[in-house]
């Protein structure tokens, strides 16, 4: 779907069903106008008493069944032959809905998927700047507008022009004279409709603003209601609601009258029209050029016709929004992929790193990492510190190639990441972000998420090491127990737990917290340092945090600052060195210092 | 919009047995919603009723014009029947932009109703009702639902007077013209519309399940969106999309089915029609062999039979519409009938009119109370949550101005709650809350909650610049007034490193910023709102350490001269606290200052222990390298 992506394009390996269901409607028009002609000759035979006057296939029809009067046999070969014909047009109605449905939703079915694929292989940075809802939007909504398009107003663009193609010859065979009179006001519809809609393009526009905008207030009051009650704001918050419910309401109110002239003026065309043939035809009754038959004939037709070509306006419209739909679907279609790099299999990682001289930067006038460079051991535990904003969180998305590097080199067990398959690097790693995200299935389901073949026990034992598993348990289903609206709300700090537990059933050769346990309390906190400290030696381990006490064990803490390394060493060393280490201890030693005058203070007294 | 999916969401209304029987009373209900719009409803009847005289009369015309060539030949008054003709059209055309106008502005004018009463009802609805309803579900009864119901109202309205109109008149011209030809047509009628029902309730139903489909797709690709760096991290991208094509397949499969039906159902119904053009042309035309002169009847019976089927299908539609809304019509409706648990007595009400009608004093407030809060008592109050297990017990509390109660405790041990309960937000199972000696359910409830201010963990940010969202409690506070409270809040340095300062829009949900900066300006929000009583739950839980212990200062200054409560977790923000209440398993189990109860050697002081860097204090002497040490003051 690479080469831009258009209307045509997308209609790709269905075209043959399409042609098919243009072709099964383009019969049930011929049949469906059987009808009425059918209907015609047999009111002139019976009116006249003429067989002669009767069409030539049902007179011959007629003739082989001996009945004692071929007026009256005529006249139920013609019922007969009138219903029978409307049927078969019929199943050729079935066969084009059929078709019509199982094109469309093919197309939209692989749309759908190349979406979903492609929103997982684009690079991260790609969703940096993204509204999320925007996105969803452009997957969900945009793709109905296409869906609807392609499987309503393709077919009814081929209906109209072929009723037109189908129609005109019928009237011009029927009579000539009458049927200039019969389609001299039928171009205005579409012209008209076509001026109409793209007039109101803009109040349409309005009005879906202005639902978006009501959707919108109502959607924040409704999250945040709390802080509407908290500060009493329900009555500005229902003024500011029933702002824009009212621009809503009179919007569609505009749309509604701007509507209804057109289709009061478009009923008028249609039925001067049909009031043109109707004197007309009278006329050409009387002056013998036709019969009733044929003015019935006429009228019934051009009646068929005018109602299609009433609606191609809006089509037309419809057209143009599929269009600009399929303009913003293809922004995600068309934004490049990460690479793949086919490297062979390689085994699983021993875990050392290595960074030397990285430069990382998201946007270029903003350096991140400058110049960095540092080891950590296979199995070795190390801490990384350092103020918001000094390029912790970036580092550890650049060590999974979550993001490319711009200078300098990383190492995983002496293969530079850039050049293995990013999958396999990413399969060593087992992540904790800052603000993890699970997935809104079963708690199990989420734990098996990193290796899907573990026992169950493998997960247990991940939830304890991670201290989730009493929570869990304590949940009326247990580990089946739903994430989310659906099932139970995690609080913050059960979340981490949970992407904690997530990472160490993993098992990978490097294990990553992102500031993970930011919302764990302190007793909590310090059950699951011990839990990852028996574990030590089995995973390389690195530790994002703010709070000492996080990384005051680790083998090693590396301090950042402004995206360079400023310190490295254990916690002892570094606390007696100045620089932003001792600063950071200083302001938690200031509260240790207090804890333990405070306890002092306290056996004082007692 | 979030990720929601209805028919995952058990919310008591079962869509099957609803849509089983008609519910008269749920549509005589909704239909009371037109009644400040008669006018428009009866000129909606008017040109509904014209709308269909005038296509009732166009086959007779046809039929009169060929009468009078069959009767007169060249003397037939054309020129009368063209006139007449002409009248019909105008009189159609008008009519049919009448109805288009009037029954889209009673749509638009009946959702807007519904909604501004829904919505009014919400803002009154205590925290309990929210408890248990995810903002998904109350979205989608505020939008989608409005919406099917006012179309319901304003389209089914008009096209059953059209309908019934239309089948009257044309039964009614037929049965004059020739009975038994009427007879004919009238006889596939019950089958026409058997067949319309009930294939307009398979339709509906699998149209259900696509929408069923569609919200699990959308839901999915929200999801991809927000999960992909973990999912990219945990190599997920097959297995996800595995998933994902299971779920087109079922939409495909959906889609297809519900086209289907729509492809066998339309066929159908032409055929019908046209059997019964079939046995009117037969029998018709028997007669018109007899006698010559009904042709013209026999010219309007065949377009007759086309048009009588119109109205039969439209009603089975509408019907069918009707039986399946009939879910949507009980969920509207539950909202706008909840009552809120906790409101204004009829008593307070009665004192908030009496005291519009006094002059203002100053220290009233409007409902006749005192303005100032000095006092707070807890007698005995004890909370649960409907059928459920007690959450709080036998809290007995009092707190005076100026004063500052820090909650700490173990997860789910009911801090939050305490504090939703000083606030009104639920009222105690027993016992009661006193302000000022008065039982507060004997006070405004809008009186108490604008005197709050509230700082919560999960700090929600409205769209909009940063400035508005400060000015949240507080809409009339100048520029300068925000600024200081960004400062005490430490969100001004933040801020003013935002590419448009204080005028930087958040974003939906405050997307833009982080959790820590969310809090703060939550925070510097409350602060603006300069409430008599503040309330932090965990307010700068995501704030990082050195911000934090920049705004110790700030957040001293800010607790002095109100009455506050602060649940925290970090103990450095509990400790200069005047009073410190342990809440564990819905009691108060401890109860003092930070000396006292460190004196006391209970829950708080192991709490108090675990904090900070246990394990290297032997290698981080206190005192001994010139830290400011003491500053644990303030407490003492």
């Amino acid at each position: 779907m690479k080469e831009g992506t258009s209307l045509w394009a997308i209609a790709r390996g269905q075209r043959t069903r399409y042609s098919g269901a243009i072709v099964a409607m383009a019969i049930t028009n011929v049949l469906m106008f059987g009808a009425p002609l059918i209907a015609k000759y047999a009111i002139d035979v019976v009116h006249e008493r003429d067989l002669a006057l009767g069409a030539p296939v049902l007179v011959a029809v007629t003739e082989r069944v001996a009945a004692t009067d071929p007026h009256l046999a005529y006249l139920v070969v013609s019922a007969v032959a009138g219903v029978a014909v409307t049927a078969v047009g019929g199943f050729f109605l079935f066969l084009r809905g059929l078709w019509t449905a199982m094109a469309s939703e093919a197309i939209c079915r692989r749309l759908r998927e190349e979406l979903f694929r492609r929103l997982h292989h684009l690079r991260a940075e790609f969703f940096d700047d993204a509204d999320t809802g925007d996105l969803v939007q452009r997957c969900s909504s945009d793709v109905e507008t296409v869906r609807v398009f392609l499987s309503a107003d393709v077919v009814e663009i081929g209906r109209a022009s072929l009723l037109v193609l189908t129609v005109v010859p019928i009237l011009f065979w029927l009579n000539a004279d009458l049927a200039w009179y019969s389609i001299c006001l039928l171009p205005l519809l579409p012209v008209g409709a076509y001026v109409f809609f793209s007039r109101i393009k803009d109040l349409f526009e309005e009005t879906d603003r202005s639902e978006g905008e009501m959707t919108a207030v109502l959607q924040e009051n409704l999250t945040g209601i709390r802080v509407v009650r908290a500060f009493a704001q329900q009555e500005r918050e229902t003024q500011r609601f029933g702002r824009r419910i009212r621009a809503f309401r009179d919007n569609h109110t505009r749309l509604a009258r701007l509507m209804g002239i057109y289709y009061g003026a478009a009923d008028l065309l249609a039925l001067g029209q049909l009031g043109i043939v109707l004197v007309a035809g009278a006329l050409f009754i009387l002056d013998g050029q036709i019969t009733v038959g044929d003015l019935f004939a006429f009228l019934t037709v051009v009646g068929m016709v005018t109602w299609p070509i009433r609606t191609l306006g809006r089509v037309l419209t419809d057209t143009g929004k599929a269009v600009v739909a399929l303009g913003r679907i293809d922004h995600i279609l068309t934004t490049p992929e990460e690479s793949t790099e086919a490297t062979p299999s390689l085994p699983r990682a021993r875990g050392a790193i290595r960074v030397e001289r990285l430069q990382f930067w998201y946007t270029e006038e903003r350096p991140v990492l400058r110049d960095l460079s540092f080891e950590i051991a296979a199995g070795e535990t190390v801490g990384l510190v350092g103020a918001p904003g000094s390029g912790k969180s970036s580092l550890i998305r650049v060590l999974l190639r979550l993001y490319p590097y711009q200078g300098g080199q990383v190492f995983l067990d002496d293969l530079e990441v850039r050049d293995v398959d990013r999958k396999w690097l990413r399969n060593q790693f087992g992540v904790v972000l800052q603000d993890p995200f699970l997935f809104s299935r079963s708690i199990e389901e989420n734990l098996r998420v990193a290796r899907p073949d573990a026992r169950f026990e493998d997960l247990v034992e991940a939830s304890r090491d991670a201290a989730v598993h009493n929570a869990i348990s304590a949940f009326p289903d247990g580990y089946a127990a739903m994430v989310g609206e659906r099932g139970v709300t995690l609080s913050g700090g059960q979340r981490q737990r949970v992407a904690l537990a997530r990472a160490l059933v993993k098992d990978p050769p490097v294990l990553v917290l992102d500031d993970s346990l930011s919302a764990v309390d302190t007793g909590t906190e310090r059950q699951i340092l011990d839990a990852l400290d028996r574990r030590r030696g089995r995973h390389t381990t690195i530790v994002v945090a703010h709070r000492l006490s996080t990384v005051a064990h680790t083998d090693r803490i590396l301090v950042l600052d402004r995206g360079r390394l400023v310190q490295q060493g254990t916690h002892d060393t570094l606390a007696r060195e100045l620089g932003p280490y001792r600063r950071l201890c200083e302001i938690q030693g200031a509260l240790e210092a207090s804890i333990d005058a405070d306890l002092q203070a306290a056996a004082g007294e007692t | 919009m979030d990720n929601y999916d209805d028919d995952n969401y058990d919310d008591g209304f079962d869509e099957q047995t609803l849509a089983s029987r008609m519910q008269t009373h749920l549509w005589r209900r909704l239909f009371s919603y037109t009644l400040p719009h008669k006018r428009d409803l009866a000129a909606l009847a008017g040109f509904s009723f014209l709308t269909a005289i005038a296509e009732v009369t166009f086959p007779l015309i046809t039929k009169w014009v060929v009468d009078d060539i069959q009767a007169n030949g060249g003397d037939a008054d054309l020129v009368l029947w063209a006139l007449l003709y002409l009248v019909c059209t105008a009189v159609l055309a008008v009519s049919v932009a009448g109805f288009v106008a009037i029954a889209g502005k009673i749509r638009a004018f009946l959702s807007h109703d519904i909604r501004e009463e829904a919505f009014g009802n919400l803002q009154r609805l205590s925290f309990s009702f929210y408890d248990h309803r995810p903002v998904g579900w109350l979205m989608a009864r505020m939008t989608s639902d409005c919406e099917r119901l006012s179309n319901i109202l304003a389209w089914g309205f008009m096209d059953f007077i059209w309908g019934a109109t239309t089948m009257v008149g044309i039964a009614g011209a037929m049965v004059v013209m020739q009975w038994d030809l009427a007879l004919v047509v009238l006889a596939i009628l019950p089958v026409l519309y058997w067949v319309s029902v009930k294939f307009r309730r398979s339709i509906l139903t699998s149209a259900r399940q696509v929408r069923r489909a569609n919200s699990r797709i959308t839901g999915s690709y929200n999801e991809a969106i927000m999960g992909v760096l973990t999912s990219k991290a945990f190599v997920r991208e097959r297995e996800n999309l595995g998933e994902f094509q299971g779920l087109t397949g079922t939409m495909y499969r959906a889609s297809v089915t519900n086209m289907t039906l729509s492809a066998i159902y339309l066929p159908i119904v032409t055929t019908l029609a046209s059997l019964s053009m079939g046995l009117v042309l037969l029998v018709g035309g028997m007669d018109v062999y007899v006698a010559p002169l009904m042709v013209g009847t026999l010219v309007a019976f065949l377009a007759y039979a086309r048009h009588f089927f119109e109205p039969v299908e439209t009603m089975g539609y509408w019907f069918a519409e009707m039986q399946m809304a009939q879910a949507s019509a009980e969920r509207v409706l539950s909202l706008i009938d909840a009552e809120a648990t906790i409101r204004d007595s009829d008593d307070v009400l009665e004192a908030i009119s009496a005291q519009r009608a006094a002059p203002e004093r100053e220290h009233v407030a409007f409902d006749g109370g005192p303005a100032r809060i000095s006092r707070i008592e807890l007698k005995n109050v004890g909370f649960a949550y409907e059928s459920g297990a007690p959450v709080l017990e036998d809290i007995d509390l009092t707190v005076n101005a100026d004063e500052t109660i820090a909650i700490v405790g173990p997860t789910g041990g009911g801090k939050s709650t305490l504090v939703n309960v000083i606030c009104r937000f639920y009222e105690p199972t027993t016992g009661q809350v006193l302000i000022d000696g008065i039982d507060y359910r004997k006070r405004s409830l809008h009186w108490l909650q604008s005197s709050l201010g509230m700082v919560l963990q999960n700090a929600h940010v409205f769209s909009g610049p940063i400035l508005e969202n400060i000015r949240y409690g507080r809409p009339d506070a100048p520029d300068d007034e925000v600024v200081i409270a960004a400062r005490i809040a430490g969100a001004h340095d933040f801020i003013t490193a935002m590419p448009e300062g204080y005028r930087t829009e958040v974003g939906e949900g405050g997307s833009r910023l982080s959790a820590g900066q969310k809090q703060l300006v939550s925070f510097a929000r409350a602060i603006l709102a300069d409430p008599q009583i503040l309330v932090m739950d965990e307010a700068t839980s995501s704030v990082d350490t050195e911000t934090e212990m920049h705004i110790q200062d700030g957040l001293r200054r800010v607790l002095m001269g109100r009455i506050s409560f602060v649940i925290a977790h970090r103990l450095s923000t509990v400790r200069n606290a005047t009073r410190i209440l342990v809440i564990d398993g819905g009691r108060i189990v401890e109860t003092g200052d930070h000396a006292a109860l460190l004196a006391a050697d209970g829950h708080y002081a192991s709490l108090y222990r675990q904090q900070g860097l246990r394990d290297t204090k032997s290698l981080w002497t206190p005192g001994s390298e010139a830290l400011p040490a003491g500053s644990g003051e303030g407490a003492r």
